[in-house]
């Protein structure tokens, strides 16, 4: 297919043709182009479907406003729906599909909404669909859901890659075009780091779609000159495909790189980055957006903006039509008819809406003043429009320019309300500004260029100034400043035909009247009844118009009816760009055990506890279940000896003069008189009195300790601690270093763990049950001189040790204890097999550390030292914690052997009614014991320990299930810790 | 002879790789000491790293190189002391001469160490690093705690483009990952 519009000039390459299709057709574009821009040259109109009623739709803008031009880009699983035809840049073998149609893009089978349009007005689907009641789920949301909606998702998940990023700078410049640039150029020559971040992928905006000329330049030239300057300096970095999404508090803002979407292979690279730019100050220079005029049928494919309709012939060297009429309310959409001659596209007439003096005399064309549209003809592309006063005039392309509205959506991203400008009929940014922000040229209201390149020079050295710097601030471009009138013209009144507001959602100047008649006046209201303004354009093109016909319906003053707040993202940001790389396993850090290889190659099965990966259990050949091997763990552990991986647990190094003091003012029983060797399990408070996390800790020197924590809580002791040591008491001399990382450590439990031991500490007699007793501690050395650290504490309930060595060491002792534990038949148990059997010991962990039990509801009150002050000693002595039938840690048993219990059962009196009112307690931890034969459980029942022997209900209806358990001691094995001092 | 021998091993068996203008590469063999400052001992041990390294406490946020050691101030009673495998031997005797100053405790296993060189390495760093690493901000001899993708991190710049970067070692595969996707994605 020829190029059938692409006419002389513009800023694209020539000499460097693409080849790309739409909807499957092959077509010719060239370096430089839009989609958009390529598809017009192309002779494309139709190039879409609208949301609601189908109608067929056409290219309405030249930028990131666009409402109507959403495509399907590229196939497969990248492709990517709702991608604006006009900001898409063109490259070699792109594909584009149009979407929203059921059947082909020209026949559109739901096009027969179009048809049903009375029905389907505005918040028609909250009046119709009532009735009968349980279609609505069954029946009409699915149907109205599978008509709903844009583009469609590949379903498969999205193999582009995205990253994140953090920029600094001095000055934040948001927009490239005049202002933006001459504010870069005075912040760069300043000596200021400067971001200079723009959206399209040439900067110059404005530049390089007039015909301005600029210091003897044209436009696009001393815009390029301009950015050839900036990019040679050492402290500006120049952001082009980067939208400034949004402005958060103390000048950070969010910008969205479109790194690679202009490219046919991202070749593994991100394809789009999402930087958050901490800037000192920043300047908005994000120009304006041109609106409409709402007439009759001004949705017709053909039916554009004039500002666009100007882009594309200067730009991208594309006529739009081959006969283009103008209707404008203002002197700007003269400079279209103007430039459009001057590139020798054909004219058919002008409407201006005002009564006044043609602004220019153009030959060859009608001109008619005062004059409206009421409605236009060609079902999937323009063909003629008819005045008011009946005359139609034949063309094939609308050219409608009904002023500019500056964009000023960041400066209201917080909270910050527009105020009315009548000069330009439009609303300008108000007072309240984010914090260091300040706006220039267009995006204030300075819509012709002189005052533009004025207003940011002036800005530019405002802000520069404020920051310290001596602004260099070169001549202000020397330039014509162009003649800007406008008489505000928002619809034509006399159109009987349905007049389009907001193109993307279907909602029209009879929607607005509708929602004002049934009391939906407020702008927010309008916004939901009518859906004016949502969606990927977020109403550019639309909000304004339509506050204006509200406002004439009410009575009241545009400013009056005001806008809705503008929120980020300003424009589309994707969801994989808001991931950034956090997916799949990049989710978060992995942190690894150091027998983690070993286990690996061990049958480990791994559960995540925090970022940690745990063994869980190790399968062994034949076995089928997990439960056959936590069973063999648990068993030959206390048969002879097992080992685990404790590395997981929080270590924290605790030293300083009163390192005694405050640990003595965290665990609420005293550690003051531990001696030194010893170690001793403590439990710690919250503020408000209830346990928060446990663990022993050591005592290797008079001013040294080594705190464990449990694994999920590592982070939060240490924290909790710091805060503690710098705020509660600063006197103390404390210092905490966390050693988590840097000790591997080993459960070694068993019977035959001190036989073990004995093959690899260097100096067997120093660990022998005289020498090293029950909660000692001690620094050794193993293996011939490795320092050590040994702690004769069980978990198991067994003789048991824990060994760490420094992490360099900590894979090969692994290898070392299962070789040296061979005679012994050695086990390696997981976490299941440690889980087993501390609760066969009654040991209570994360599952009865849940944030609401305190000391005494885990039978640990007689710890609880009355002897000093501790955190959470007051609050701990509130009445309600300690009424008399506080719920007490307790095992259970079923009274049949072979029932399975079930953790979160709750305790009910048998005979009474399985509710709240009669609740007393709950199963927090389950088990087969393997040791007993059948399952056992820990749980809290209301005054348990005097309650041995009383058969209850374990009751969970989620699984219909109810079993008799007997209350009995939680320590199932070896209660009076025969085992654990042997 | 012990029967039984442990080896020592490297968290990332001593990565070292070029991707274009960048080095990346794991630091092995060091030692790290962190030196707590008791309450009110901050010239007594500004005395001791006068007589043992001929240099003054730096201040926080700064490092110092005397004697090919680092010293690093990471916080208000907070000093690292890196030493690499060349002062090995060294270890013991720093040990004893700073234990009457500082608490001391031995992080060399608790970090993974990695540095990462090269005209680019801003660029790369500029994907995972919160900080501004410009040098009017960051000079040679900074340094900052921060958190790069999610782990606490110390950044410390080494020289115009060279930056030490640690993190906790039992991420480390994580950390070198998050490093490597960001040198890749810039080159």
């Amino acid at each position: 297919m020829i190029q059938k519009l692409r006419i002389e000039g513009g800023l694209i390459n020539r000499k460097s043709e693409l080849n790309f299709t739409f909807n499957g057709k092959v077509m010719k574009g060239y370096q430089g182009d839009t989609l958009a821009s390529a598809l017009l040259a192309n002779g494309r109109k139709l190039v879409g479907r609208s949301f609601k009623y189908h109608r067929p739709r056409g290219i309405f803008t030249a930028g990131s406003e666009e409402p109507n031009a959403l495509v399907q880009l590229r196939s497969g699983a990248f492709t990517e729906p709702n991608t604006r035809a006009t900001t898409a840049e063109l490259f070699e073998g792109l594909e584009a599909k149009s979407q929203n149609h059921r059947g082909s893009l020209e026949f559109d089978i739901l096009a027969m909404n179009d048809l049903m349009a009375p029905f389907l007005s505005a918040g028609f689907y909250y009046k119709t669909f009532m009735w009968p009641k349980k279609f609505w789920e069954r029946f009409y949301e699915p149907m109205i859901r599978s008509a709903a909606g844009l583009g469609r998702l590949s379903g498969l998940e999205d193999p582009d890659h995205y990253d994140k990023g953090f920029l600094h700078c001095d000055l934040l410049i948001i927009g490239a075009g005049p202002a933006g640039l001459i504010a870069a150029l005075t912040a760069g020559r300043s000596g200021a780091r400067v971001i200079l971040a723009d959206e399209d992928f040439l900067m110059g905006g404005r530049l390089n779609s007039e015909n301005y000329e600029v210091d003897g330049l044209p436009g696009s030239e001393w815009a390029k000159q301009a950015v050839d300057e900036l990019r040679s300096m050492n402290n500006v970095r120049l952001l082009n495909r980067t939208t400034i999404y949004g402005a958060f508090d103390h000048g950070i803002y969010g910008a969205l790189e479109r790194k690679t979407d202009h490219l046919a292979d991202a070749d593994g690279k991100p394809r789009q980055v999402l930087w958050r730019i901490y800037s000192k100050r920043a300047i908005l220079c994000a120009g304006s957006t041109e609106r409409s005029i709402a007439f009759g049928n001004n949705d017709r494919p053909g039916i554009m903006l004039a500002g666009a309709v100007r882009t594309y012939a200067n730009r991208f060297g594309v006529a739009a039509g081959r006969k283009v009429t103008v209707f404008t309310n203002n002197h700007d959409g003269w400079q279209t008819a103007l430039d459009l001659q001057k590139k020798g596209v054909g004219l058919a007439a002008i409407i201006d809406t005002r009564d006044r003096e043609p602004v220019h005399m153009l030959s060859g064309v009608d001109i008619h003043m005062g004059a409206r549209i009421v409605n236009s003809a060609g079902r999937k592309a323009l063909k003629s429009v008819t005045l008011a006063n009946g005359q139609k005039i034949e063309t094939d392309c609308l050219a409608v320019a009904g002023g500019w509205n500056p964009n000023l959506h960041l400066s209201g991203h917080q909270r910050g309300r527009p105020q009315w400008n009548e000069n330009i009929a439009s609303f300008v940014p108000g007072e309240k500004l984010p914090e260091g922000m300040l706006v220039a040229g267009a995006a204030k209201g300075h819509l012709t260029l002189g005052a533009t390149f004025a207003d940011a020079q002036e800005m530019a050295e405002h802000q520069l100034e404020d920051l310290g710097f001596k602004p260099k601030t070169g001549d202000t471009p020397l330039c014509t400043d162009e003649d800007y009138q406008i008489n505000a013209f928002w619809h034509v009144a006399e159109s009987t035909q349905r007049a389009w507001l907001d193109l993307q959602n279907d909602v029209t100047t009879k929607d607005v009247r509708q929602s004002q008649m049934e009391g939906f006046r407020s702008v927010e209201h309008l916004k939901r009844y009518t859906t004016l303004g949502m969606a990927t354009d977020q109403g550019k093109t639309a909000n304004i118009n339509a506050l204006a016909v509200m406002a004439e319906l009410t009575g009241k003053s545009i400013e009056e009816t005001g806008t809705t707040i503008y929120r980020p993202p300003y424009n589309p940001v994707s969801l994989g760009a808001l991931a950034g790389r956090s997916r799949g396993k990049e989710f978060r850090p992995i942190r690894y055990t150091p027998s983690h290889q070993w286990a690996e190659e061990n049958g480990a099965e791994f559960v995540e506890a925090g970022n940690w990966l745990r063994a869980q259990w190790f399968t062994r050949r034949g076995e089928r279940h997990w439960r056959q091997s936590v069973d063999r763990e648990v068993i030959q552990t206390r048969r002879s000896v097992g080992i685990c991986d404790v590395t997981t647990l929080g270590k924290i190094d605790i030293q300083g003069r009163d390192a005694a003091e405050f640990l003595n003012r965290v665990y609420v029983n005293g550690f003051a008189k531990l001696p030194v060797g010893k170690c001793r399990y403590g439990l710690m408070l919250r503020e408000d009195g209830i346990a928060y996390d446990d663990g022993t800790t050591a005592r290797l020197a008079e001013n040294h300790y080594v705190m464990t924590t449990t694994t999920a809580n590592a982070v939060l002791v240490f924290q909790r601690l710091e805060f503690a040591r710098q705020c509660l008491w600063p006197e103390l001399d404390v210092h905490l270093i966390s050693i988590t990382d840097g000790w591997s450590q080993y459960a070694i439990a068993g019977p035959n763990s001190r036989a073990l031991l004995e093959k690899v500490v260097d100096q067997p007699e120093q660990i022998s049950n005289e020498a090293f007793p029950f909660m000692g501690c001690r620094e050794i050395t193993i293996c011939g001189g490795v320092s050590a650290r040994l702690f004769r504490i069980s978990f198991s309930g067994e003789l048991a040790y824990e060994l760490a060595v420094p992490r360099r060491y900590g894979a090969s002792l692994m290898d070392v204890l299962m070789k040296a534990g061979e005679e012994f038949d050695v086990v390696a148990y997981g976490t299941e097999a440690l889980g087993v059997m501390r609760i066969e010991k009654g040991h209570a962990a994360g599952n009865e550390l849940i944030g609401q039990t305190t000391a005494l509801n885990l039978g640990l009150e007689r710890m609880v030292s009355t002897k000093k002050d501790f955190i959470g000693n007051v609050l701990a002595k509130r009445p309600e914690l300690c009424s008399d039938d506080a719920v007490k840690l307790m095992g259970f048993q079923p009274v049949n052997r072979r029932d399975v219990l079930i953790a979160g059962a709750h305790f009910v009196a048998s005979g009474n009614p399985h509710d709240l009112e009669h609740d007393e307690g709950w199963m927090s931890s389950v088990c087969h014991s393997p040791t007993l034969g059948y399952a056992i459980g820990l749980g809290f029942i209301k005054s348990g320990d005097k309650r041995v022997g009383e058969k209850v209900l374990a009751v969970s209806p989620v699984h219909k299930q109810s079993i008799e358990v007997e209350i009995v001691s939680p320590h199932f094995v070896d209660p009076e810790g025969v085992r654990l001092r042997g | 002879m012990a029967e039984y021998v442990l080896q020592a091993q490297t968290l990332l068996g001593g990565y070292d790789q070029q991707f274009g203008a960048i080095r990346l590469r794991e630091i092995t063999g060091a030692d790290l000491i962190s030196a707590a400052i008791p309450q009110g001992g901050e010239a007594a041990i500004g005395k001791e790293l006068k007589r043992l390294f001929g240099c003054a406490l730096p201040s926080i946020g700064k490092s110092v190189i005397a004697d090919d050691v680092r010293i690093i101030r990471l916080g208000a009673d907070q000093l690292f002391v890196l030493m690499d495998e060349r002062q090995s031997g060294k270890i013991p005797d720093l040990k004893e001469q700073l234990s009457s100053v500082a608490y001391l405790t031995d992080q060399s296993d608790s970090w993974v160490m990695l540095e990462i060189e090269g005209q680019d390495v801003r660029l790369a760093l500029e994907r995972i690093c919160m900080l501004d690493l410009d040098p009017q901000t960051f000079a040679i001899d900074d340094l900052a705690r921060t958190l790069m993708e999610h782990m606490g991190a110390v950044i410390v710049r080494t020289s115009e483009d060279r930056f030490l970067l640690m993190s906790a070692s039992s991420s480390a595969l994580s950390f070198l990952h998050s490093v490597v996707t960001s040198v890749r994605n810039i080159s």
